[in-house]
């Protein structure tokens, strides 16, 4: 299958092999707390904020502090979960003005960025910064960290109990090539849910649009339609008799 | 600006403030009475509830709208201010409602909203 592009560049000057397994492994962006970062226990390459894997991420904070370098800019970005965490944003020094521009303390900003650990001190790497024009989209934000953590976590747990169709861990052979396969797939909640139904279906013509609308009492018709084009577009599923009907590709 | 900037902060509504008492907070209410010396204002949270902040220098600048405190909860169940911030209200207004109800969900769910 393939993956989603992150938005903007990397920034990071760290080797892009890491780089590369990075963005296979965890496309998901997920929403944290500085709290969890710093909590995130690390694995080789990998960090886990409770079994839920995670690299790219968005925190909402106000900056505390701002210090200009030639080559980076490092904020200290405070969300009052912890004590503020380090930012650091690369700065494109062939490019004039534009990204040079520093935010200033005081100032409330949405951060996506990488996770980092140094010297086991973490810190983000971040692609983007914006300051929040809307303080509602940090209301927003606080209640999107419990709602992708929890649902993460549910994932995790389902997958783990299902037979084969999903790792149970690092290293584990799954349904996608590269880099192994991870809890935390790339797919969102709905996505996997009707692509773990569409696996287990042991019918030669695969399953009916119809079928997964019986069995996954909480979506609409059109959440499934939309999930079904994306797998589909990934080439996680094929149609089959017709366009109601698909299978995987994966062999089971 | 003080030690309590480097310590989890929980946000809370007025609803909370008893149990956190003698603990570092972060409290975001609209400003409603401001005190003649101006070491003292009122905020009110999503509620309508109403809670004192004191501070240990008076007041330099007006203050209006929607403040974000940090501070220490004290033993009457007041907030003592260590800092503030003023919420830009300038493209929208903040709905402190909402806000309100957000506060209840984190801390009904600690383990995917852990202050500390």
């Amino acid at each position: 299958g393939g993956y989603t592009q992150s938005p903007g560049g990397f920034g990071s000057p760290a080797g892009t092999q890491a780089e590369k397994k990075q963005r296979i492994r965890s496309q998901n962006i997920v929403p944290c707390t500085v709290s969890q970062l710093l909590a995130a226990e690390q694995v080789d390459e990998t960090f886990r904020i409770r079994d839920v894997e995670i690299s790219q991420v968005t925190i909402m904070g106000i900056i505390r502090h701002a210090e200009k370098a030639p080559t980076n800019i490092l904020y200290k970005v405070d969300d009052m979960t912890a004590a503020p965490m380090d930012v650091r944003q690369w700065v494109d020094t062939d490019e004039a003005g534009g990204e040079n521009v520093v935010v200033p303390p005081g100032t409330y900003v949405k951060v996506a960025g990488h996770l980092r650990s140094f010297q086991n001190k973490k810190s983000l790497v971040a692609f983007k910064i914006m300051p929040l024009e809307n303080m509602n989209e940090f209301t927003t934000h606080i209640l999107e960290i419990v709602n992708a953590h929890m649902i993460l976590r549910k994932n995790l747990m389902a997958g783990s109990r299902a037979p084969q169709s999903f790792p149970t861990g690092l290293g584990d052979a799954g349904g996608y090539g590269g880099g192994g396969s991870l809890p935390v797939n790339g797919l969102t909640a709905h996505q996997s849910q009707v692509l773990n139904l569409i696996k287990n279906c042991p019918v030669p013509e695969g399953m009916s649009l119809q079928e997964l609308k019986l069995q996954l009492h909480n979506m609409s018709m059109s959440t499934i339609k939309q999930a079904v084009e994306f797998l589909s577009s990934e080439g996680h599923i094929y149609s089959t008799v017709d366009d109601d009907h698909y299978k995987s590709t994966d062999a089971e | 600006m003080g030690d309590v900037h480097e310590l989890p902060r929980p946000r809370i509504a007025i609803f909370f403030l008893a149990q956190y008492i003698g603990q570092p907070v972060c409290f975001v209410g609209r400003v409603e009475k401001i005190h003649p010396t101006g070491k003292l204002f009122v905020l009110s949270d999503g509620e309508g509830k109403h809670t004192t902040v004191e501070l240990s220098e008076p007041l330099d600048e007006e203050i209006s709208g929607v403040l974000e405190v940090v501070g220490r909860v004290t033993n009457q169940a007041t907030i003592m201010c260590m800092s503030y911030v003023q919420f830009r209200e300038d493209k929208s207004p903040f709905d402190l409602e909402l806000y309100n109800e957000a506060l209840k969900i984190i801390h009904e769910f600690p383990e995917y909203f852990p202050f500390g």
